[in-house]
């Protein structure tokens, strides 16, 4: 998938993002100097950079200075409206504040490589193929005929493969937060997705919390 | 206040002022009227013993009276030429002689006095003002009386006048007055007003207002002590603000330090919950929440040190600097001969006052700073000496050096000269804050002096 420089010096941090975004398949480099960063982007294509802003030595806005407006999200404890707009007003794709959430770093992740076209669109695992752009799916090369939901939550859990994703998520992320249907509706569509693609052991059932999609690491 | 002293003492003015006139009026009218009335009882007298005379030598001569009453009275004349006097004779209530222009008649008089006495009044007439002197002639001619008229319109009219002229002079000089005493007021309490506009700015925020100090008087006295009162108040909202200021920075760094443990924490218990982990990873991310957890709960305890610091009296006792410095380098030792980093300790005396445990932690700290500031093979020099009679504790490098803008903050709580290295060392930040804390609570002041480059010195100044 997409190649993604982590620039981070807190080594636990770093370390977890960096999970975080090889669950769903990104390659990611970690470095933990806004010197190592920019040398590294000398010698690699980078699709992303994740870029903390207090970084010893040359802190992350003068890295992104003198990137040459590489897609970035700057990550940071600095919450303040001045920073957020300084971020913002440089160019940055994306401002994350810690602490921030699994699936909010992916969701953001997601929409600036969609953004800046390095989002891949299509999907394949196994004999499944699901293309982005035509919203369609296909099993063995033929057409599976799924509803507007069925291929909207399919395309959350591939997003966010290999997470639990709870009901409740699950329902806010398809149906929207102001939908007032029950998490049944959600065992309903899995039970139905599981049917067409044969994904019976693909789509697990997480105790107590929900779903997951494994695979396609 | 202005008003009311300024309506007061006109009022007042006015009031005696014109209470003045009025007696002065009074008086004078009474003195004229007496004047009149004396004079008339005079000229009364005067005449009627004349007359009296007359007809004592007439009856002596047994001529009849009433015929000749027309010379008998011819030197009377002289009082119609006097044009405010005249004169009637009576008989038995009836006109019998009359000199001047009035003629009144004596029903009008009222009742006349008993023989030998005389009543004097004062009476209006067709618009004018008489004094009436009347009396009977004596025995034998009692039948006889004599009314002397005294016109007295004219002093009158004049008195009014005088009058009239004394109101109208008073009115002008009242309102010269309240002009004059209303400049004067404005002038007195001009003072009073600025303060009242100087303490109102004050209290509006603006607190380097000052009055204007000119002059040796009460007032300028006043605005000295005044003045001073802005000063110190000016001084103490700086303070408070300070103090605010550095609480709010203190809170803002707290949170800012618990904000980084608590996403790893949060973001890799998430990781476990969520992701289908093998053993081994979900050994270290464990592993990362408990480091982030330990690191919480040192900075915990600092705080809490840092706290009671503030708030404990300690004990002192006699310490032997060798002594502690032995511990502190024993301590220490890994770290040291790790770095390869030469230690020397000069004491110039060996005893010193304070708590043991509390100066341990205390060189350990600014000697572990030392350290980190060292590169390989550097060089830590500790000297005990005597400066102006005060024991000194020098603890000098040969590392990094700090600028001048980082120098001034970091005994300040959590403050990051270098934004992550020391996270790393894994310290709270708090360090210099409970170093500084100690050295107060010994009475001691800790201060530092560097350049970049050349190296850092810690000095403590223990104060007797």
């Amino acid at each position: 998938m997409a190649e993604i420089l982590i620039v981070e010096d807190e080594l636990s941090l770093n370390e977890l993002v960096k999970r975080n975004l090889q669950l769903v398949g990104h390659r990611c480099t970690s470095v933990f100097e806004g010197a190592a960063a920019l040398y590294e982007m000398e010698c690699h294509e980078y699709d992303l950079v994740i870029l903390d802003i207090m970084l010893p030595e040359i802190n992350g806005f003068e890295v992104y200075k003198e990137m040459q407006g590489r897609p970035t999200i700057f990550l940071t404890a600095r919450s303040s409206l001045a920073d957020r707009i300084k971020g913002f007003s440089m160019g940055a794709d994306d401002y994350l504040t810690k602490p921030f959430e699994m699936l909010e770093l992916l969701a953001r992740v997601e929409a600036v490589l969609r953004r800046t076209q390095k989002h891949s669109s299509s999907f394949e695992m196994g004999d499944v193929r699901i293309d982005f752009d035509g919203r369609q799916v296909f099993r063995k090369e033929l057409l599976v005929e799924c509803t507007p939901k069925e291929y909207e939550l399919l395309e959350v859990m591939v997003n966010n493969r290999n997470i639990a994703l709870s009901r409740d998520r699950l329902l806010e992320l398809v149906w929207g937060y102001d939908y007032d249907g029950d998490t049944r509706t959600i065992d309903v569509h899995i039970q139905k997705l599981r049917k067409k693609l044969g994904w019976e052991s693909v789509i697990k059932t997480v105790h107590k919390l929900g779903y997951r999609l494994e695979g396609g690491v | 206040m202005k008003h009311r002293t300024f309506l007061t003492t006109l009022i007042l003015f006015l009031l005696t002022f014109n209470l003045g006139i009025l007696l002065v009026c009074v008086i004078t009218f009474k003195e004229s009227i007496n004047r009149s009335k004396e004079r008339s009882i005079g000229e009364h007298y005067f005449i009627v013993s004349g007359i009296v005379k007359d007809f004592t030598a007439l009856e002596s001569r047994e001529t009849d009276i009433e015929a000749s009453l027309g010379t008998l009275l011819q030197p009377y004349h002289y009082l119609a030429g006097d044009k405010n006097a005249s004169l009637t004779l009576y008989r038995d209530r009836t006109l019998v002689y009359s000199i001047g222009r009035e003629i009144i008649p004596l029903n009008n008089l009222g009742e006349l006095p008993r023989e030998g006495n005389r009543l004097v009044e004062t009476q209006n007439i067709d618009d004018s003002t008489y004094v009436i002197v009347s009396g009977k002639l004596p025995q034998p001619f009692e039948t006889y009386a004599a009314v002397y008229y005294y016109d007295i319109t004219e002093t009158i009219l004049s008195w009014e006048q005088m009058k009239n002229i004394l109101f109208f002079a008073g009115f002008i000089l009242s309102g010269l007055l309240a002009l004059c005493l209303l400049i004067l007021l404005n002038r007195l309490f001009k003072p009073l007003s600025q303060i009242s506009q100087t303490s109102h700015n004050i209290a509006a925020g603006s607190y380097d207002t000052r009055l204007p100090v000119s002059g040796n008087d009460e007032l300028t006295e006043m605005s000295r002590s005044f003045n001073h009162m802005a000063e110190e108040i000016q001084c103490q909202m700086k303070e408070l603000i300070n103090s605010a200021e550095s609480k709010q920075q203190f809170i803002d760094n707290f949170s800012h330090e618990l904000r980084t443990p608590l996403a790893v924490i949060y973001g890799y218990a998430e990781y476990i919950q969520k992701a289908a982990l093998a053993e081994e990873d979900r050994q270290s991310a464990v592993e990362f929440i408990m480091l982030e957890c330990r690191r919480i709960q040192t900075m915990a305890y600092q705080l809490l040190d840092l706290a009671n610091l503030k708030y404990e009296q300690i004990t002192l006792e006699e310490i032997k600097i060798s002594g502690l410095f032995e511990t502190v380098r024993q301590t220490l030792h890994n770290r040291i001969t790790q770095k390869e980093i030469q230690m020397e300790f000069i004491a110039d005396f060996d005893i010193i006052l304070g708590d043991a445990c509390l100066l341990q932690s205390l060189f350990e700290n600014l000697i572990d700073n030392a350290i980190k500031a060292c590169g390989t093979g550097g060089h830590i020099k500790v000297h005990a000496a005597i400066e102006a009679e005060n024991k000194i504790i020098c603890i000098q490098d040969n590392g990094n050096g700090m600028e001048a803008k980082d120098l001034q903050h970091i005994m300040e709580p959590f403050y990051r000269g270098d934004k992550s290295r020391s996270r790393k060392d894994g310290s709270a930040g708090l360090g210099l804050a409970i170093c500084s804390q100690i050295a107060r609570c010994h009475g001691a002041e800790l201060t530092f002096s560097s350049h970049p480059g050349t190296g850092t010195t810690a000095k403590i100044t223990f104060t007797v």
